[in-house]
């Protein structure tokens, strides 16, 4: 079961919004599919973002995959003990794993993602 | 990002693992090589998809890795099918991202000494060596098709080449946690190596079959970042010669298999002819 209080994209990140800001993940889907995460390359804090650019890039099983914002806005923040400690994304996505921390441009991109009961339905009509 | 349910409680990152550790591991992993075999290959579940299948003898590095961007964009924009591209190259190392400088002394001016290029790539994965007589993978395929991710993806492609493997009679296995098939025990070495990238949920680079290559290369280097891991060859093994182009084939026949792709054969030319379901090599 997916946190029901995120907002889920279909590139398999979430965001949790407080206020004006936006913490970003990768869901539990997406971590388990990456296997073990060996490398997190972070997005710059300061950078201003746009809804579906790739902010970062995460390394696992040998293989580099991108992680896009669903938001647009301005880079606050970012998770650094994920530098020495990139395993913590597969340990605990939707916790101690979250990525970057956003303040958001445009809030009204919100709605536009999925919440948690159709980010489910979303994983299951992915399944063969 | 990527799609699959996986068992979880493994924890830990695979990279510096010790040669002793895969050693270990692999004399139980090998036992259970048939037991990781894919029972469920697309082609025994659905009929086969058109794929692309582009083949050259030799190709430089770096006109590869063009092509390979341009097939990504094209795929990425549907402007083309799955596409495996299978070659040789001229000798080269390449440095993935998870290249540190230990894994080649230190010192790239030393590698240049080779005369070979030395290349930094977007793919995982450390340090290798390509050259004549290993057999380059290159599949530029949307992920979602065939897998849920990168996890899945890696036991695909070792299967391919366990699988191509067996018909030179030659016994490859996985060790977890640490991409590649690997032959034999005490210790295991490595005989196909792995590394990717997935951009907008298109895969590109791939995997290195070492058939007949020269070894030595590989004696400067680090090879994928672990520490006494030793490379080896199938003429190495088979003690005898092996006709590069056939087990190159044969990887196009088992690739499509696996995958569940029914190959178009696409002459580097640009020019497009069906060959059905047996690939015919065409001289780049």
């Amino acid at each position: 079961m997916e946190p029901k209080d995120l907002r889920y994209h279909q590139e398999h990140e979430w965001i949790r919004v407080e206020g004006t800001q936006a913490t970003l993940g990768i869901s539990n889907f997406a971590q388990e599919a990456l296997g073990d995460i060996v490398y997190i390359e972070m997005p710059k804090v300061g950078v201003t973002v746009t809804a579906g650019q790739e902010i970062g890039e995460v390394e696992s099983t040998k293989t580099t995959s991108s992680i896009y914002t669903p938001v647009s806005g301005t880079i606050v923040k970012v998770n650094t003990d994920l530098k020495d400690h990139p395993e913590v994304v597969n340990a605990d996505p939707y916790g101690r794993g979250w990525i970057a921390l956003i303040e958001l441009s445009e809030p009204a991109q919100v709605a536009s993602l999925m919440t948690a009961a159709q980010y489910e339905a979303f994983l299951a009509s992915q399944k063969k | 990002m990527c799609r699959l349910r996986r068992r979880r409680g493994e924890a830990g990152p695979a990279v510096g693992v010790e040669a002793t550790a895969v050693t270990n591991q692999f004399v139980a992993q090998i036992a259970q090589a048939g037991e990781h075999s894919m029972t469920t290959d697309a082609s025994q579940r659905d009929a086969k998809v058109p794929g692309t299948l582009i083949s050259y003898d030799r190709l430089e590095y770096g006109t590869a890795w063009a092509l390979q961007r341009g097939l990504v964009a094209e795929r990425i924009a549907d402007q083309c099918p799955d596409t495996l591209l299978l070659l040789q190259h001229e000798p080269v190392f390449t440095i993935g991202r998870s290249g540190q400088e230990a894994h080649w002394g230190g010192n790239e001016g030393a590698l240049q000494e080779t005369g070979y290029p030395v290349y930094r790539v977007e793919r995982g994965g450390s340090i290798t060596y390509h050259g004549p007589g290993q057999i380059v993978g290159y599949p530029i395929l949307r992920l979602g098709r065939f897998c849920p991710g990168p996890k899945s993806y890696m036991r695909l492609l070792e299967e391919v080449l366990i699988r191509t493997l067996a018909d030179w009679g030659i016994t490859g296995g996985r060790i977890d946690r640490v991409p590649g098939v690997w032959v034999g025990g005490e210790p295991a070495a490595k005989i196909a190596a792995m590394g990717v990238r997935i951009l907008r949920g298109v895969t590109m680079h791939g995997f290195a079959l070492n058939v007949t290559v020269d070894l030595s290369p590989f004696s400067r280097i680090v090879p994928c970042g672990i520490a006494g891991c030793r490379v080896t060859s199938m003429a190495a093994l088979l003690g005898r010669p092996v006709e590069v182009l056939m087990v190159q084939r044969r990887i196009a026949e088992v690739f499509g298999d696996v995958f569940g792709l029914e190959w178009t054969e696409r002459v580097p030319s640009g020019e497009i002819r069906t060959v059905g379901s047996k690939p015919v090599m065409v001289r780049g």
